[in-house]
This record gives structure tokens, sequence and C-alpha cells, in this order.
């Protein structure tokens, strides 16, 4: 085993080799940066040079962009608050709340270690996959899996709200979302209105970016000024080192929690992460600044992340079923150089699978201290009018959504949910419930329904399930006996009270009633349409839908009843400074109608002068000299991502 | 052992003969310096994609000119989205090329309303067979196919969707008049595969290359029993053919004599014939636009002749699919319009089957 080990290590230190690993690194990490092309674009553009190079150098520029991006997306997640994936959303809730106190050093600091500790447990998880993973992974029936979804959605759900009402009916119309497209059971098609768009439903990617990423955009043309008033400061580093220290147990348990994300299909480290980020919650004492900038959150959910997507790559070694997205175009990858992953190729390939562990072993050291070294650079960028930085940002947005499927469709439905994501945020409901609801309605239905199926009602006594329904069940039971025992009448378990909310950061200040208004009706009237074409749907594919509409609808009803009652109530609404963000968001939905009628190329010229010139102020030379640096850029990585810009239709008449 | 040439085999040299002296005078130049475009309906790294990579040296090296190939990837629609987008922008001049698999094919046949391409109108570049083996856990008491009808528990078979890829499969069951609880709705073959090592199911099918690389070593282990590949199309258009890279499984045809002493009929056995044609035998298609000329065919044709005759490309298949050939497009064409265009009477079986049995919507 030693003997493989070196053998592997002196396979991997040959120039060649390493310059591809640390070039996959280095694609990691700038996709990992740009919001909405996380892992699976660096993956995916990566692609066609391994197919140039020998299969351990192709293989390691592959690891080295799987090992960094979730350490990567940390900066941005800090810097920005716009997460790449549901599993990044807790680092974006705490990490920029953290950097808005100008504690981004800190947070930052923290997020590099976990994820690297992440990253390397992970690595060691790889190098004793046979006889540890492998039963692991062949225990876990569809039962497990099914239980596993239902908790990450639970956390997801109940903790990041301050209005709980509102979480929940977030996390439905989440559930809503993801059951848009193909049945599991019954190839019925839901909800897809005769868009063939819309047979496989929503696009991680564009719904990920249409919540978070547009309506921090927004804000951005918005403000012309800082993410921040203040300058994101980068100076306290010790601070992050200490404070990782600290919580070294915790990064490391939570750790684990992500490794089994990654033997899990599917549900993998939307689940794990949230999971983490619950049970870093549940070891704090005190649990007042959740929401507010918590250093916990961070150190769990990084270390978590990252070691979900390493852990990805066991059930893809062991069993040729990818873990996740990435690990599955990996595995397209080991095909092509002729590897069949299985038991057997671990045992007749040892070197292949120690140059595996080796390559995400060292990156992910590499890959944090590299990041530790940019991030002041990245901050400087953050010193910028934002503005100026909106304008790329934006773009990058729009072609990472545009590859989900390269049709017009794509950039309608981010800019869509991007409106839908700015109501959310002026109206205080949770984004995050949406994206893990998404993320999670899937897998939950398929696994509901495969279990139901192969099982009958036996799965309830499975230990797997029990021990997993425990993580819900058992502090929910030691909370009601506290309170039994304390004499307090409350039944609510703990979590409520303590008021986590992503917008008692961001928009504490605004409550915009119309938006609040609007935003509710606008989900009533989704959960009554919705409930109405489920009737026609076959009784197997009414299960899921039904869970989302009927709880969802109640939520959103009783939201909506609330603001119409206070709308009344003259004393309440909060006077602010003038609210110019609606115009900026018209403005979006006007690109994105020009993009469909006169195509993307002229559009966009017209985009980028209104961004440069009306909202960042430029004058006319720097303006024109910086908008063709962008338009050039963008179409730079259009060609890299073989992608041919969307036609518009009015011109291809003419 | 004894190599019996199939009358496809013997097809396929004749016309491998006839295209070389036919397409050589003309081919020369044609692609000199050009791309062709091989436009994947599924995502990067699928079984499809990872194919057309695999192809893609050859036909650099034996289409005359060495053109450049490249590989787009265009997902969405269980391939639908891909398919269509190729219908409304392909040429006919053999620059672009559709690699698809029965996953386009299947909702043409059946009449799906999202479908906007006419594959049967399209000509066929070349083929490649892509084919399935089932097999059974032992704890059935099932040893040998000839057992299935006599299982000591019921059989769980776990698919993916009735109208797609899992359609031959269920269709087979129809023909051998198996009673068998198919659980669809899995995400994909690797996690039907795991769930049979687990013991959730106990009869599954998987395609060739997986069934080379994974199941035959269950089967060493004792841990799984081999029944039946779906056979391959002979030269009347028939599905009474072994598949030629399973030999030693014997096909749904010979099983279906040997538990019923009499030649399979009827519709469930047409229908069987025509979707195991387009998902196995033709399993990996590349369509170019109709109205390609045949000349552009021609060039194929001779192309995928000197491929299968490079020694280094059956080294290669025999390592990734059992030593699968390609088969040219004049021969797979006249088969796959065949398949694709089943008469009223059969695409209303297969319709009133999904429908009443499967719970798919039309």
């Amino acid at each position: 085993m030693f003997e493989d080990a070196a053998v592997a290590l002196e396979i991997l230190f040959q120039p060649m080799r390493l310059l591809a690993l640390f070039s996959g690194m280095v694609a990691g990490m700038v996709f990992g940066m740009l919001p909405g092309l996380g892992g699976v674009a660096a993956v995916s553009i990566l692609l066609p040079f391994i197919y140039l190079m020998d299969s351990f150098s192709g293989l390691a520029l592959l690891l080295g962009a799987i090992s960094v991006v979730y350490t990567a997306d940390t900066i941005t997640s800090v810097l920005i608050g716009a997460p790449g994936s549901p599993a990044s959303a807790p680092t974006a809730i705490e990490g920029h709340a953290l950097a808005k106190q100008g504690e981004a050093a800190r947070a930052l600091g923290v997020g590099f270690l976990a994820s690297m500790v992440g990253g390397i447990l992970g690595a060691i998880i790889l190098l004793v996959a046979i006889p540890v993973a492998g039963p692991i992974v062949l225990s876990l029936g569809t039962p497990e899996l099914f239980m596993f979804a239902v908790v990450g959605l639970y956390f997801a759900a109940s903790m990041v709200s301050q209005n709980r009402i509102k979480g929940l009916a977030a996390a439905c119309f989440g559930l809503l979302l993801g059951v848009v497209g193909p049945a599991p059971a019954a190839a019925d098609f839901r909800f897809t209105f005769g868009q063939a768009y819309l047979l496989d439903g929503f696009s991680l990617t564009i719904v990920a970016l249409g919540l978070f990423g547009i309506a921090e955009v927004i804000a951005m043309l918005a403000s012309g000024g800082g993410i921040s008033a203040d300058r994101v400061a980068l100076t306290h580093w010790g601070a992050g080192f200490s404070d990782f220290w600290r919580r070294r147990w915790l990064v490391l348990r939570s750790a684990i929690i992500g490794v089994f994300g990654g033997f899990v299909p599917a549900v993998g480290a939307s689940a794990s992460t949230w999971i983490a980020y619950a049970h870093s919650m549940r070891s704090a004492k005190d649990k007042s600044r959740f929401g507010h900038g918590e250093i916990r959150g961070i150190a769990a959910a990084e270390g978590a992340n990252n070691a979900t997507i390493i852990s990805d790559l066991v059930p893809t070694l062991l069993f040729s079923v990818p873990g996740g997205p990435a690990a599955a175009i990996f595995l397209g990858a080991l095909y092509s150089f002729g590897y069949y992953p299985g038991p057997r190729m671990v045992n007749e390939n040892p070197d292949l699978m120690f140059l595996i562990v080796w390559s995400v072993a060292l990156t992910s050291v590499v890959g944090a201290m590299v990041c530790f070294a940019i991030t002041p650079l990245i901050a400087r960028l953050t010193q910028i009018r934002f503005a100026l930085i909106a304008a790329p940002l934006l773009l990058v947005m729009i072609v990472g959504a545009y590859q989900a499927t390269n049709t017009i469709g794509d950039i309608s439905m981010l800019i869509t949910l991007g409106a839908i994501g700015w109501m959310m945020k002026h109206a205080g409901w949770p984004r995050a419930p949406v994206l893990v609801g998404y993320v999670l309605a899937t897998p939950m239905e398929q696994y509901f329904w495969l279990t139901t199926q192969l099982h009958g009602w036996s799965w309830l006594s499975r230990p797997g399930v029990l021990i997993i329904a425990a993580i819900i069940v058992v502090p929910l039971i030691v909370g009601l006996y506290r309170r039994w025992r304390d004499g307090r009448g409350d039944i609510l378990p703990v979590i409520e009270e303590e008021g986590l909310s992503l917008q008692a950061v961001s928009v504490a200040h605004v409550e915009r009633k119309w938006v609040e208004l609007v935003l509710a009706a606008l989900i009533v009237l989704a959960f009554v349409y919705a409930f109405y074409e489920m009737l026609g749907f076959a009784a197997v594919s009414r299960l899921m839908p039904t869970m989302a509409i009927v709880p969802g609808l109640a939520f959103s009803v009783f939201v909506l009843i609330g603001r119409i009652r206070r709308m009344f109530d003259p004393e309440k609404t909060a006077a602010g400074e003038a609210f110019n963000e609606p115009v900026f968001l018209f403005a979006l939905i006007g690109y994105g109608v020009l993009v469909w009628a006169i195509g993307f190329n002229i559009a966009t010229v017209i985009l980028l002068a209104w961004m440069l010139f009306y909202c960042a102020g430029m004058k006319a030379v720097t303006g024109i000299a910086y908008g063709a640096l962008i338009f050039a850029g963008i179409h730079g990585l259009m060609v890299l991502m073989k992608i041919q810009p969307p036609l518009g239709v009015l011109l291809a008449i003419v | 052992m004894k190599r019996r040439k199939t009358p496809l085999a013997a097809a396929l040299a004749g016309i491998a003969l006839f295209s070389m002296t036919a397409a050589s005078a003309l081919a020369q130049d044609y692609y000199a310096g050009k791309t062709i475009t091989v436009v994947v309906p599924f995502s990067q790294g699928g079984a499809t994609y990872v194919s057309a990579k695999f192809l893609e040296p050859f036909l650099e090296k034996h289409i005359p000119g060495n053109p450049d190939i490249e590989v787009v990837d265009r997902p969405g629609g269980g391939s639908i989205l891909g398919a269509n987008w190729f219908a409304q922008n392909g040429k006919p001049d053999g620059m672009t090329i559709l690699f698809t698999t029965s996953s386009t094919a299947n909702p043409y046949v059946l009449g799906k309303k999202e479908v906007e391409y006419d594959l049967a109108k399209m000509r066929v570049a070349y083929s490649h067979p892509f084919g399935a083996v089932a097999y059974v856990s032992p704890d059935t008491g099932i040893a040998k196919p000839e057992d299935i009808l006599n299982a000591k528990k019921p059989l769980i078979y776990g698919g993916i969707a009735a109208a797609a890829s899992d359609l031959p499969g269920l269709l087979s069951f129809e023909v051998l008049k198996l009673d068998i609880k198919s659980v669809l709705g899995f995400p994909g073959r690797g996690p039907i595969r795991l769930a049979f090592e687990r013991g959730e199911t106990n009869l599954d099918y998987q395609f060739t290359p997986v069934y080379l690389t994974q199941v035959k070593q269950l089967i060493d282990a004792g841990k799984a029993i081999p029944l039946w590949s779906g056979g391959s199309v002979s030269a009347d258009g028939s599905v009474t053919e072994r598949d030629p890279v399973n030999k030693d499984v014997p096909s749904v045809y010979e099983v279906y004599k040997t538990l019923y002493n009499e030649e399979p009929s009827g519709q469930a056995w047409d229908a069987f014939q025509a979707i195991a044609a387009v998902t196995y035998t033709f399993g990996l298609t590349g369509y170019m636009p109709e109205g390609t000329p045949d000349d552009v065919v021609a060039i194929f044709d001779k192309a995928i002749a000197d491929i299968n005759a490079d020694p280094e490309f059956q080294t290669a298949s025999m390592e990734v699919t059992g030593g699968a050939k390609l088969v040219p497009g004049s021969v797979a064409e006249p088969l796959i319009k065949k398949a694709l265009q089943p008469s009223p009477e059969l695409k209303k079986y297969l319709i009133d089957l999904l429908t009443s049995k499967y719970d798919v919507k039309f």
C-alpha cells in the first residue's frame, strides 16, 4: 500500500502532471468565484482539454478543479453574498454579515481553513474507500436516502427565518419549483405549460443565480456605491486562524457529516451542509449571533461542503455511480480513458486510486493557501464602485445561465426568478429554503416513491431510517422536555426564538410593503394555479406537489392576510430613503425582451451603455474602453464554453 | 469456437466492398480543412457523449480529407431539445451530425407532442450497437433463463421511465409473458444497479459497456445470474440474432422458443422488434439532416468500413464494448426507417400498453 502511494506520488510529481493539476486548480478557483459558474461549469470547460493529455494528467486537471471550487466560492459568498449553490448559502448568510461588519478576513480565514480540512478528510475517506466506505454506501438503501433529504430540508426551512411561516412557505415554494418537469413515478410532465424548455424542469444554476445573484446585482447597480457602506477590511487574518483553531472539532465533525453527504447520490451537499450548520447551532451556547454573522456557521458549512464534493467520488469510484454532477463528468472522463470504476478498478489500479487521493489532498492545501494570497486582491475589487463590477458580473451570470440549454428560455427564466428573488429579499422572505426545497424535491419524491414501492411500510422500522430520523426527533424531544421542566408553556423548538434571517442583516431597515403585498399575492396565485393543474395528474404524480401546495397555500395565505391587515396600519410603514431599485429590475426585464427581439449582441451593447454611463457615470472614453473589454471578455467566455449567443427573433424575420 | 457469419455481417461486407469503389472518386477533398460538428443531445460525461468522444479520433483519421470533429453537447428535455434544435438548424451538407440514442427515437415513434424532428426522414451516417443483458439475483431460485417462470419470490425490476430506454426491456417481459413488478422512477441506471446489489430489486437490464465492466464481476462472484440479451437485427429486419458482443447469452427470441416451443408472434413481439432495433442494434446512431446527398453518405460508408478494419479501433472497441463494430449508414438506414415507422396498429398497441400499465400520458 505504501509502495503504491509512493509510486502514485512519483507519477503525480512529473512537471506536466503537476502543471495540469494546478491549471485545473486555477480554473476551479476562477469558476468557483464567478457567481453561478461552480464545479460543473469548471469541469465541463476543462473536459475537452483532457483529451489532449495522458490519462493521469487529464484526471489530475479535473481533480484540481473539483477540489477547490467550494474553497474559492467562499470568497464570492462572503464578499458579495451570492452563493453559487445551496451548499454555500450558510456561508453567504453568516460570512456576508461578517463582511459588512468589517470582519471579512475572519470569515474568509475560517472558511478557507475549514474547506481545507474538509478536503483532506475527503481524501482520507477515499484512501480507505474499499474496506470502510464501500459497505456504508451499500447499506444506505432508498429509505435512508429519502430520510437524508427530509432532514436537510427540515433544517433549511426551519432555521433561516425570522418569520417561521415565511420560511415554511418559502420551502414549499421551492418544492413547487422542484417538481416542475418530469414526474419520477409516472411519466407525467408537470407544470410545463406545453414548453419543451420546461421538460427537464429548472436548472440549478439558474435558480441559484436568479434567487440570489440578480437581487444582489440590482442592489449594486442601485447603490452605485459599495456592497457595504464601509470598505471590506482585511486586517485580522490572525483572528481567522485562532477562530479556526477554537472551532477545530466543530470543523471536523462537520466534515464527517459532509462525508456522509457524499455517499448519498443526488441529495449530497445541499442536505449535509445544512445538517452541519444546524449542528453548529445546536452545539453553540450563545445562539444570538446566528444570522448576524456567526463564525461557527461558516466553519461548519465550509467543512461540510468541501468534504461532500470529495466524498462524492467514493460512490463514483467504487460503484460507477456519481455522487454529484461534477463527479458525473469525472466518471465520463474515467470512461474515456478506459478506466471502469468499481471495486475491481480500485484493486487493479492502485496507482490511479492514490493519484486521485494525492491530487485531492494536495490541491486542498495549496488551494486554501492560494485563496489566502489572492483575497486581498479580490477585496480591492470591492472598493471599486459597485456599479462598475455589476456590469461584468451580470453578464457572467447571464452566460452562466445560458449554458444550461443554450436557449432564450434560460435568460427569461433567470430574469423571472431574479424578479422573484429580488421581491423575496425586500419582502423579508428567506431565499435559502427555496433553493434547498427546489434541489431536494426531486430526490425526495423519487426516493419516497421507490421506498414505498420496494419496501411497503416496513421501511419505517429500518435502523438506518430510525438513526437519521433521530437527528430531528431527539433534539425536539430534548427541547420539549427542557421547556416542560422549566415550566414554560411554549412548545415550539428553541431555534425559532433565535430569529435567523438573511434579511435581518441586509434589509432590516426597509420593509417594502408593496413588494411584500405583490409577492405574497403572486405566490398565493402560483399555489392556487398549481393546485388546479395538479388535479389533472395521475395519482402517483400528485403526492409531492400536494406536499408542497397544500401547506404552501395555507402559509402564503396567512402571510398575505397579515400583510393586508397591516396595510391599514400607517404607523408601521417605514419611511426610509428613496427606493429606486424597481427601476433597475424593470431595466433588466427590458434587457431580456431586447435579447429575445434583437439578439444578444445589440441588446448587450445597450445594456452596457446604460450600466456604465447611466448607473456608474463613467466618462465617455474610459466607459467605451471598459465596455469593449467586458464585451470581448464575455465573447471569449462564450467561445470557451462553445456557446452561440442568441439571435433576435425580429432580426431573424428580417 | 465456431464463428458463424451473421446475415447482417455479410451484408456489411458486401456494402463495404461496393462503397469503396463508389465513393473513392469524389470524396477525397470534400471534407479537407472542414469541421464536422457532432451534436450530442445529452450532458457531457454521459454515455452518449463519451461514445461520441471515443469515435472522434477514428472518424478524423478515416474520413478522407481528415476533417476536424467537434463534439458539442446540447442537453435538455431528455434529448428532445437537442434534437429539435438539430432539426431546425442542421444543413444537409454533411457538416452536422446528431449523435443520439433511443431516447430520441422512442418519443418520435410514440408521437409525443414535444417532438419537432422527423427522424425517419433523416439520413444515417453511421450507427453503433448498444446491446443490453438481463440478469437476476440468485436468491430468486433462478439458475438459468428457462427458470424464469418458476421464480421462488416476486420478481422486481427497477427502471427509469417506461416510455424511454426501459421500453424494450418492458416489452421483452410482455413477449415472454412474465409477471414482473416494475418499479419505475429511478434517477439512473447506476442507482438501479446499486439497488440490485442491495437486494431492493432482483431483476435488471444493463447496457453492454456496464454489463461487461460491472455486472460480469457480480456474475463471477455468484451474486447475479445472466438471463438473456435483447438480441440483434438480422438482415430481414427481425430481431432473432444473438447480440454479437454477448454471444454466450441467449436472445429473447431463443428464450421464448425454449419456453413455449413456438415462434414468437403477435403485437407484443412486433412492438418489441421495432423498439429493440432502435434501442439495441442501432442504439447509438449518427443522423444527418433530411436531404443530405448520397455522396456524403457514401463517404461515411467508406470511412466506417476503414474504421472497422483499423486494428487500433478493434483493440479499443474490444476493451470498451466487447468488440462491437460500427454499422454503415447504407445498411442501417433502411432498417432504422422501418423501425421508426411502425404500423398504426402497432403504435396503438404501444400507446395502449403504456397508458394502461405504466400510467404514461399522451
